[in-house]
């Protein structure tokens, strides 16, 4: 990979103690990329939806649990009034076939359940499998046994057969804190061994020799010197693993064993619009769409800050 | 029966349908003329739960025993009130009482015979009967049981042999002794566990995979969950059978089909799906269906059964009568019909018993604009009983789109009143089981009830009688054991008329409803669609509204 001059300079700015790549300088390069600014854009509305999802529905006038019996033609088994799945001034995004719930009021709600609980779900994999990666290739010996088996234990199950089940089988509950705490135990084995493999190489290095010697303490060493140099990757793999966990949610939820009614969710509107695609195309249209966007814009994203993660490492 | 039962066969199979516009002859339409011959195709999701007839007892497979077995009455086959009359079938006539009303003599028609060419007697209907009470086969109709006197150790002929109070002084006569009079008991039997069964066969899991046919068809290939078809029995004699037309030569099933797929293969009408009949409509197909030509070919009229909420009123605060009340004034069942897909697939409930009940009296106790709900009214009634800053409660459902949809129907409906309702879905299979085992029901869930045949006998005893409360299994989900409502069960239960019974049992019906012990939802509806070479179809109203199978035929048999 060749470093751009531009790259060159702005590494050149940086005092040489930074680590190799900053947050500013990833930010001002996806602004200058006109695809990666437009996913910015994108994925700052959804978050900014889901932030602010009570006063947005206040503005629009419409609940995402509020039905609406006027905007739908009960003779003609719910379906929407109007063309464009009811689409119209109240009903900015349309309705929901046989209830009339709001599309955009629900859209916004379900912004919500799948941010919360991908961006959960990364927190806790990401926690989970820095944590034991560490532990595995730093310590090495029973401890890496132990911890290495779990993880080839985990990474050979099937885990969408395996979360389906657990999740029917499991009392209703709290279904969000569930869908995290099934997403995570099968996700963090992926961060886990990449981290562990690094941490190997990492401990191996002069610097961290030279730490030891001038007498660190095993805590010292892993939080100081190895840690900072693990960055880069665990901020590429947990980027682009948010987009994973959206879909996994919308998948699960689409499958009947995410988050369960009335609570609006993209996969749930997605599974419940499949009966209705030939007479109200809008109603898959809609999530569909917002599912699509979102996840594409973090792929995008991610790439792209690995892209700079790697070009900065190279440089 | 429960309307699970019904609704998954329904849903699923098999005969839902039917049409108002009856078998008039006209040339257009499923009404038409039905040819002799042809093979019927059936569409449907799920299959049979069982051919066995002491086992199964839901809308569709009743329909389907028509086909392979005879009782000794049975219910008519005609569109409207002449569908649930009950006919002679095996029998000569529906039944002598004696004893006042105590025991009941039937006598067989001459030239029956069963598939295999034996002759149907007595003693074969005998010991069809008394099958019912073998603890494993008699799963199904419970009335043989109930009513007929043995001994309480009894368990079936495979078991404890002949039971003594069915007698059949020759082969042609068959005596019931009953445990009390019982006026109605011509209706009896002309359910499934009256089918005879030839002396000695039967055992164990025999009948379900290859019944013994005694109908006008049998079972030629049946591969349980994928196809089942059955072929003209030809011991069978149209001379002694005024019901069944019998028009097909033989009728296919395809089981396992998703519902979806149903609604596009029907209205395409391609190849042998041009012969074939299916189930209800999804409510996103009905908009689909509003064309001239495809309007030709849908049927539609009432399933016969209620769907409603049952409220647990032994817990609190649903013990408080008025609260209960205030429920039924609230719930706003126009959101809960557009739940199930609108006007087209449900009328809006108002009293316990269907439209299709004899006797059945159309009011409205608990009125508001529209069916749309008195939040006001409701307020009131909770002011009094003291619960104007509200309460929370669980209200069960079945883990499938329709039912969820009610529910949180429901749950918005009772929000304006402060009620914080929390859906407590349960895995379908179970459902029954739990919301019928009184430890482990909650506070409200949403079910239904099918008459077993069109009186309030088969649906305000079962649900209401307080003495039939029991641990597990229990139909009485509102757990309400009122003596005003129990005596005046018991009164009812003592008259000779059927008539007046009927009559009566629509007064017991608003009886009930003042104590609120439960919120009629909706009557659903069927909505068909049939192949455009169906002929002879008409809505049977004793099938939760499938298509009566004895009448069917093809248009056009030698497509």
């Amino acid at each position: 990979m060749t470093a751009s001059p531009t790259l060159v300079e702005v590494e050149e700015a940086v005092p040489s103690s930074a680590p190799p790549t900053s947050g500013r300088r990833i930010l001002t390069t996806v602004t200058r990329d006109k695809g990666a600014l437009a996913c910015l854009v994108f994925l700052a509305i959804v978050v900014l939806m889901a932030v602010a999802a009570p006063l947005i529905t206040k503005l629009s006038g419409w609940g995402p649990y509020q039905f609406d019996s006027a905007a739908i033609n009960s003779d003609l088994g719910g379906v929407p009034h109007g063309s464009l799945g009811g689409i119209s001034g109240s009903h900015w995004f349309g309705v929901e076939p046989q209830n009339g719930r709001d599309l955009f009021a629900r859209i916004v709600y379900g912004a919500r359940v799948s941010i919360t609980i991908s961006l959960s779900a990364t927190l806790l994999t990401g926690i989970l499998g820095v944590v034991l990666g560490m532990l595995a290739g730093f310590y090495r010996g029973w401890i890496d046994q132990v911890i290495s088996r779990l993880m080839d234990f985990l990474m050979a199950f099937p885990a969408l057969i395996f979360m389906i089940a657990i999740l029917s089988s499991l009392p209703s509950g709290n279904r969000p804190v569930l869908l995290v705490v099934v997403i995570s135990a099968f996700g963090w084995p992926y961060l886990a061994r990449v981290i562990r493999g690094q941490t190997m190489t990492l401990a191996n290095r002069e610097f961290v020799e030279a730490a030891r010697a001038s007498g660190a303490k095993d805590s010292q060493v892993v939080f100081r010197e190895i840690l900072p140099n693990l960055r880069g990757s665990i901020v590429v793999m947990t980027t682009l693993a948010i987009p994973g966990y959206i879909g996994t949610e919308a998948g699960l939820s689409f499958l009947g064993v995410g988050v369960s009614p009335p609570t609006a969710s993209w996969g749930q509107m997605i599974s419940s619009s499949v009966s209705w695609y030939s007479v109200d195309p809008m109603f898959f249209a809609i999530p569909g769409l917002f599912l699509f966007l979102t996840v594409l814009s973090l792929t995008v994203l991610g790439d792209k800050i690995r892209t700079l993660i790697d070009q900065g490492e190279a440089a | 029966m429960l309307v699970g039962l019904v609704a998954s066969a329904a849903l699923a199979l098999t005969a839902c349908g039917g049409g108002t516009s009856g078998a008039t002859g006209e040339s257009a339409g499923p009404g038409a003329k039905a040819a002799q011959g042809g093979t019927l195709q059936v569409l449907a999701n799920a299959a049979f739960s069982h051919l066995d007839p002491a086992r199964g007892f839901d809308g569709g497979v009743n329909n389907f025993y028509r086909l392979i077995y005879r009782t000794l009455t049975t219910q008519g086959a005609a569109p409207g009130a002449d569908g649930t009359k009950i006919v002679p079938d095996l029998a000569t006539d529906t039944g002598k009482p004696s004893d006042g009303g105590k025991t009941w003599t039937f006598t067989l028609k001459d030239g029956l015979f069963f598939e295999t060419g034996a002759p149907i007697t007595s003693a074969d209907v005998k010991w069809g009967v008394s099958r019912a009470w073998d603890p494993e086969i008699g799963i199904g109709s419970p009335y043989a049981k109930q009513l007929i006197e043995a001994p309480a150790s009894y368990q079936g002929p495979y078991k404890s042999g002949d039971l003594a109070t069915i007698a059949t002084p020759d082969a042609k006569t068959i005596v019931f002794h009953l445990k009390k009079p019982y006026a109605d008991f011509g209706s009896v039997v002309a359910q499934n566990t009256f089918t005879p069964v030839p002396k000695g066969q039967g055992a164990g899991n025999a009948l379900d995979s290859k019944p013994i046919a005694s109908g006008p068809y049998k079972v030629s290939e049946y591969k349980p969950g994928a196809s089942l078809k059955v072929v003209r029995n030809d011991k069978w004699d149209k001379k002694t059978d005024d019901v069944r037309q019998a028009n097909p030569d033989a009728f296919q099933w395809t089981f396992g089909l998703d519902p979806a797929t149903i609604d596009e293969r029907m209205i395409a009408g391609q190849g042998t799906d041009a012969d074939a009949i299916a189930g209800t409509i999804q409510a996103a197909t009905v908009a689909r269906v509003q064309t001239a030509q495809l309007k030709q070919r849908t049927m539609s009229g009432l399933g016969g059964c209620t769907t409603y909420m049952g409220l647990n009123s032994t817990k609190k605060p649903l013990d408080n009568v008025k609260v209960r009340q205030a429920i039924n004034l609230a719930v706003n069942k126009q959101t809960v019909r557009d739940a199930v897909g609108g006007s087209t697939l449900a009328e809006i409930a108002t009293s316990i018993q269907p439209p299709t009940i004899a006797g059945r009296v159309d009011y409205d106790p608990y009125p508001s604009p529209d069916h749309k709900g008195d939040v006001d009214g409701a307020r009131k009634l909770l002011t009094e009983a003291g619960f104007a800053s509200g309460f929370t409660m669980t209200l069960d459902t079945r883990a499938q789109p329709k039912m969820q949809a009610m529910a949180v129907a429901i749950q918005q409906a009772l929000e304006p009143l402060k009620i914080t309702v929390k859906i407590n879905t349960i895995d379908t299979a179970t459902y029954y089981e739990v919301i019928g085992t009184t430890s482990q029901q909650h506070d409200a869930a949403i079910t239904g009830w099918c008459p077993d045949w069109p009186s309030g006998a088969t649906f305000l005893p079962p649900l209401f009688d307080g003495r039939n409360i029991t641990a597990k299994g229990n139909s009485n989900l509102s757990q309400l054991n009122d003596p005003g409502v129990n005596a005046k069960i018991d009164e009812i239960a003592k008259l000779t008329d059927v008539k007046a019974a009927n009559a009566a049992y629509g007064e017991l019906d608003k009886q009930i409803m003042a104590l609120a012990p439960v919120v009629p939802l909706l009557y659903e509806k069927v909505l068909m669609l049939v192949g455009s070479n169906i002929g002879g179809a008409y809505l049977h109203d004793g099938f939760s509204g499938g298509i009566d199978l004895v009448s069917v035929g093809l248009k056009d048999s030698g497509k």
